[in-house]
């Protein structure tokens, strides 16, 4: 892997150099603006303070964190989020799966086209999109259950069941995310090497034994790096939608960690409460990618 | 996932599969077929409903807005004439596209030339790098928000479109998926154009980059759009509407005193062409990555 | 002395100097130089006639003012507190803020909002509040002292559909005047129409919990004590009025709709009743316009007792520190005060006059208000109008979410009243400055 020893004429420190000269405007910008504040966030989790230079911060210790967990759903956002997670995964990952390898193969115009409506809900601010899907989910007025009620069933109350709600929301989330990882997806594939797949057609291998054999594995690490998003952003994705439909409700059924957060910490103009919010919600997810980082490592070199 | 395995697999496991010519079964491959064009049309009519009643509210007048009719009894572009005298539209438009397109050529150039360092060497830290960059990720801007706005005060930014620019000049999914892609270009042809006597530059530019089209492509539109939808770190810039971008522009009237949702749907039907635009011109590009074979 | 004691010294002397300005120090008579302000306002930043009545406004004070030049800063109702509070933090005061009632006592004890008493000469002052009505005037008023004017601010008013009320055998010229009354009507109208018998903006994110603390206080209760050291929502007042909504519900009378919802339901023609601040009026009657006879009535009893609504809106605060800036700042506030400004805030905007002698004045709002009837109730109310309570320290929005969230329950997720409010008051009291 590395050119060390394969290009002597280069000289040692301009090799150990160059790639942090690559690197430098990423890893500058990125620890400007994010991880500088996100540092200060840490320290600032420990005092209650509104930020403003003609008040002191006052020193509270773990006061913010203990009320941040002392927050009535606090847990119930949690379990949620797993929801969430579960719930995203079919939607952000399996479904553009199927759809990226199956529009691949069709002719190019129907290929262009199905893509190009997959695509068509990404276009749509999601406070737009919110709003007209409330309308037409409404219990009584909206369309979709003006259709079922013509089908002869009663009307489903989408949002404001709490045992469904998270479900629509989930659904609702997904309508943007398929078209998002079917993008992914469908480039990932692009890069596959048409020889390989002439190489097994060749064979004798049906197209299924194609998709199985060939095209999966290939697509394995963008499969993986999906399912690691929806894990991890999940409970981001949904905001919009939970903030102007739901506001977590009804009765706390469609909170997630990251909204609860939000409301709670973020939102307000207390930074103790936001920074701590913060810490909470980078430690916790990034636990949970350091674990999934190193199953995945494992999981590659077994298959090797 | 190490880099050449990837590829070196299934190419080994070819000569393994049996070579059975599979008499076709006509008839389940027509079902198959016929379940796959339902499943691809019921999909189309959920991707496409919403946007279609998104336009036809923008054509109906204010008391008409929750009619359930497929198509208003009085269609009129009063809402589209309103939103325009209203708001700034064209000034915004304008500033989104430039933000937009800024940060998304930035975003790619300081993308490749981190998943080049990522993908070509192994050097000390990597991995650490690697996984802070990724984390990045999972900080939501709102977090990162006040701090940043006073980053920006007194950078003397803040009534400027640099303000919205300048923190989203690199971002880790930009990154991630490009070092992804690049993990799996052939280390063959790598070697070959440093035997060749090529610098770490050339190769980027001339080698790898044209291959990448694909994944170029489709990250283009990606944080293009996401750009462009980004609502809270403008609303905290926002000073005046002429300076801001369509975003804010829409939920301008979301008002204290009631929303107007006609001109509301009219505003964002307008703000959804232009990156409709940018799809239909980049998309063609995420087939052919392929096409030039980059293997000699 | 040593490095220690130097710096704590000097960080002294800072701190003190930058308390200065919050003190007492004389501005000028008039604006006799050059000066630009900046003005926060969150009709700036919407679209429509909140924004251009405003720009209005500022244009014709600049006309008489030409010393003084404002510069409009818009920013939406929900984030005007917080640019407000990143802009102090970034060093650049804004001058005259448009400041959401709910947030006003943040901004007394925490963003250095300015008494007017200790500004502006008391001559000066008194002949301005003339013709203000005193219970308008209070709602600036914290110890005492007047930091800031109502500007844009409403009442909470029982909007109702007099088609639905007819079609259920009811008389639209009677509307119920106490919560009995509500559910009777409300009743009778699920049972013989198709529409929602009544909604509100009581409960959701963005309610807050102004209409809460109303209905709370016209039974006899309050959310939190005279002392403000002590939440009492869970008192047996508190939690009557709370049960009084739960029965509401499970009656099938009160419907659970979020704000949004709730007010489109009632402007397509399909709510029987809607309580809600009478800022939204402009929207019902434009959907109402050719469909649906739509009028107005003061917010419901609890029984004898009398209905007590506070307000919701904004009020200006002054936070300049520079004194000729704060003549300006005062000179704006003065103008946007003024009976014709609330001409304009009224006809133009929504809102209700702090002036109440321009209601009948023919030269300012009296033609409008005989053409406009559905801003009686709202006028009548203003007499009887009560301060917002806002929750003392650091966490008062999480004191507030919390209460509203266990409010929520009992009224519609079944919990028992006495025990959610208890629950909700125990956990928030605990968020309380000790």
């Amino acid at each position: 892997m590395s050119d060390v020893a394969v290009n002597p004429s280069v000289p040692a420190t301009r090799r150990h150099l160059l790639p942090w000269l690559y690197l430098a405007p990423a890893v500058l910008t990125l620890g400007l603006w994010i991880y500088w504040p996100l540092i200060d966030a840490f320290r600032l989790s420990f005092y209650e303070w509104n930020m403003l230079p003609t008040s002191e911060p006052r020193f509270v210790g773990w006061q913010n964190y203990e009320n941040i967990f002392a927050l009535q759903k606090f847990w119930q956002a949690l379990g949620n989020t797993v929801v969430y997670v579960v719930g995203l995964w079919p939607l952000a990952v399996a479904l553009p799966l199927a759809i990226a390898i199956y529009t691949h193969d069709l002719p190019k115009r129907s290929r262009n086209v199905y893509r190009a409506i997959i695509f068509v809900p990404l276009i749509i601010a999601p406070v737009v999109a919110a709003a007209v899907w409330r309308w037409l989910l409404d219990p009584r007025y909206g369309l979709v259950n003006e259709a079922i009620g013509s089908l002869g069933y009663r009307a489903v109350r989408f949002l404001q069941d709490p045992k469904i709600a998270i479900w629509t929301i989930i659904v609702l989330t997904g309508w943007k995310l398929i078209g998002f990882s079917t993008l992914i997806l469908a480039a990932a594939n692009a890069n596959i090497n048409p020889s390989l797949v002439e190489a097994a057609r060749m064979d004798g291998a049906s197209r299924w034994a194609v998709i199985r054999d060939v095209r999966l594995p290939l697509l394995r690490s963008t499969v993986l790096f999906l399912t690691l998003m929806t894990i991890l952003l999940g409970a981001q994705w949904s905001f919009s939608y939970i903030q102007v439909l739901t506001g977590g409700g009804p009765l706390g059924s469609t909170t997630n960690i990251f909204y609860i957060l939000w409301d709670f910490g973020f939102s307000s103009l207390s930074v103790g409460w936001s920074s701590a919010a913060a810490v909470i919600l980078f430690l916790g997810f990034g636990l949970v990618a350091f674990v999934l980082f190193r199953l995945i490592d494992r999981y590659s070199f077994h298959d090797n | 996932m190490t880099i050449d395995s990837a590829l070196q697999a299934p190419v080994q496991a070819m000569p393994a599969a049996t070579p059975r010519p599979r008499p076709r079964r006509r008839g389940q491959g027509r079902v198959v077929t016929a379940t796959a064009h339902l499943v691809m049309v019921v999909l189309s009519i959920f991707c496409l409903f919403p946007v279609y009643w998104m336009v036809v509210t923008s054509l109906r007048p204010a008391n008409e807005i929750y009619d359930t009719a497929l198509w208003p009894t009085a269609a009129s572009l009063d809402n589209y004439a309103y939103a325009l005298k209203a708001i700034p539209i064209v000034a915004m438009l304008g500033n989104t596209l430039i933000v937009a397109t800024v940060v998304t050529i930035a975003q790619l150039a300081t993308g490749l030339l981190a998943a080049y360092a990522f993908a070509r060497w192994r050097f000390r830290g990597d991995k650490l790098v690697y996984t802070l960059i990724a984390l990045t990720w999972l900080v939501p801007f709102q977090v990162v928000m006040i701090p940043d706005y006073l980053l920006v005060s007194s950078l003397g930014l803040l009534d400027s479109l640099g303000a919205l620019i300048l923190p989203h000049v690199a971002g880790a999914l930009a990154i991630l998926m490009l070092a992804q892609a690049m993990r799996s270009f052939p280390r063959e042809v790598i070697e070959a154009a440093r035997m060749d006597g090529a610098r770490s530059w050339r190769i980027l530019w001339e080698v790898i980059m044209p291959n990448l089209r694909g994944t170029i492509a489709s990250l283009a539109i990606l944080v293009f759009i996401s750009t462009w939808n980004e609502y809270f770190w403008p609303l905290l810039l926002s000073r005046s509407p002429e300076n801001s971008v369509i975003q804010i522009g829409i939920q301008m009237f979301m008002t204290a005193e009631g929303t107007a949702w006609g001109p509301l749907m009219a505003a964002s039907t307008m703000a959804s062409l232009p990156i409709l635009l940018i799809y239909v011109v980049l998309q063609r590009q995420v087939v052919q990555s392929f096409m030039k074979s980059g293997i000699r | 002395m040593n490095r220690k004691t130097f710096l704590l010294g000097t960080l002294a002397c800072l701190a003190a100097g930058l308390a200065l300005p919050a003190l007492a120090q004389p501005i000028p008579a008039t604006v006799d130089q050059k000066v630009t302000i900046t003005y926060y306002n969150y009709n700036l930043a919407s679209a429509g006639n909140g924004a251009e009545a405003t720009k209005r406004l500022i244009a014709q004070f600049e006309q008489a003012n030409p010393n003084i030049k404002v510069d409009g800063v818009g920013a939406a109702p929900n984030d005007l507190t917080a640019r407000v509070q990143a802009d102090l933090a970034a060093n650049r005061v804004p001058d005259v803020v448009q400041m959401v009632f709910s947030d006003f006592n943040f901004a007394v004890s925490n963003l250095g909002a300015v008494a007017l008493e200790s500004i502006v000469p008391p001559a000066e002052l008194a002949a301005h509040f003339e013709g203000i009505a005193p219970n308008g005037r209070k709602l600036g008023v914290v110890d005492d002292k007047t930091y800031g004017l109502a500007y844009t601010f409403s009442t909470p008013v029982l909007f109702y559909n007099a088609d639905l009320f007819k079609a259920a055998g009811l008389d639209p010229d009677k509307p119920p005047r106490t919560w009995a009354e509500v559910k009777t009507a409300a009743l009778a109208i699920t049972r013989k129409t198709k529409a929602d018998g009544i909604v509100t903006g009581i409960f959701g994110p963005s309610a807050g919990d102004w209409l809460f603390q109303g209905v709370v206080r016209s039974n006899g209760g309050a959310t939190i004590s005279a002392d403000r050291k002590r939440l009492t929502f869970a008192e047996p007042a508190a939690v009557e009025a709370v049960a009084m909504l739960r029965d509401l519900y499970d009656s099938g009378a009160y419907t659970n709709l979020d704000v949004t919802a709730a007010m489109e339901t009632m402007a397509s023609g399909k709510a029987g009743m809607y309580l809600q601040t009478s800022a939204i009026q402009g929207f019902l009657v434009k959907g109402a316009t050719d469909r649906f006879d739509l009028r107005a009535s003061t917010m419901p009893r609890f029984g004898d007792k009398p209905q007590r609504p506070n307000n919701s809106g904004s009020a200006l605060v002054i936070l300049a520190r520079d004194p000729l800036k704060r003549r300006a700042a005062w000179e704006l506030m003065k103008f946007m005060s003024s009976k014709e400004a609330y001409t304009v805030i009224t006809r133009d905007i929504g809102y209700l006059p702090l002036r109440t002698d321009i209601v009948d004045d023919p030269k300012y709002l009296g033609d409008w208000v005989t053409k406009h009837p559905l801003i009686r109730p709202n006028l009548e109310q203003l007499a009887i109008l009560e301060p917002w309570d806002s929750y003392p320290g650091q966490n008062y929005k999480q004191i507030q979410k919390i209460m509203m969230e266990g409010a929520e329950q009992a009224v519609f997720g079944g919990t028992d009243p006495a025990k959610a409010m208890k629950a909700a008051q125990d956990a928030a009291q605990a968020l309380m400055p000790r």
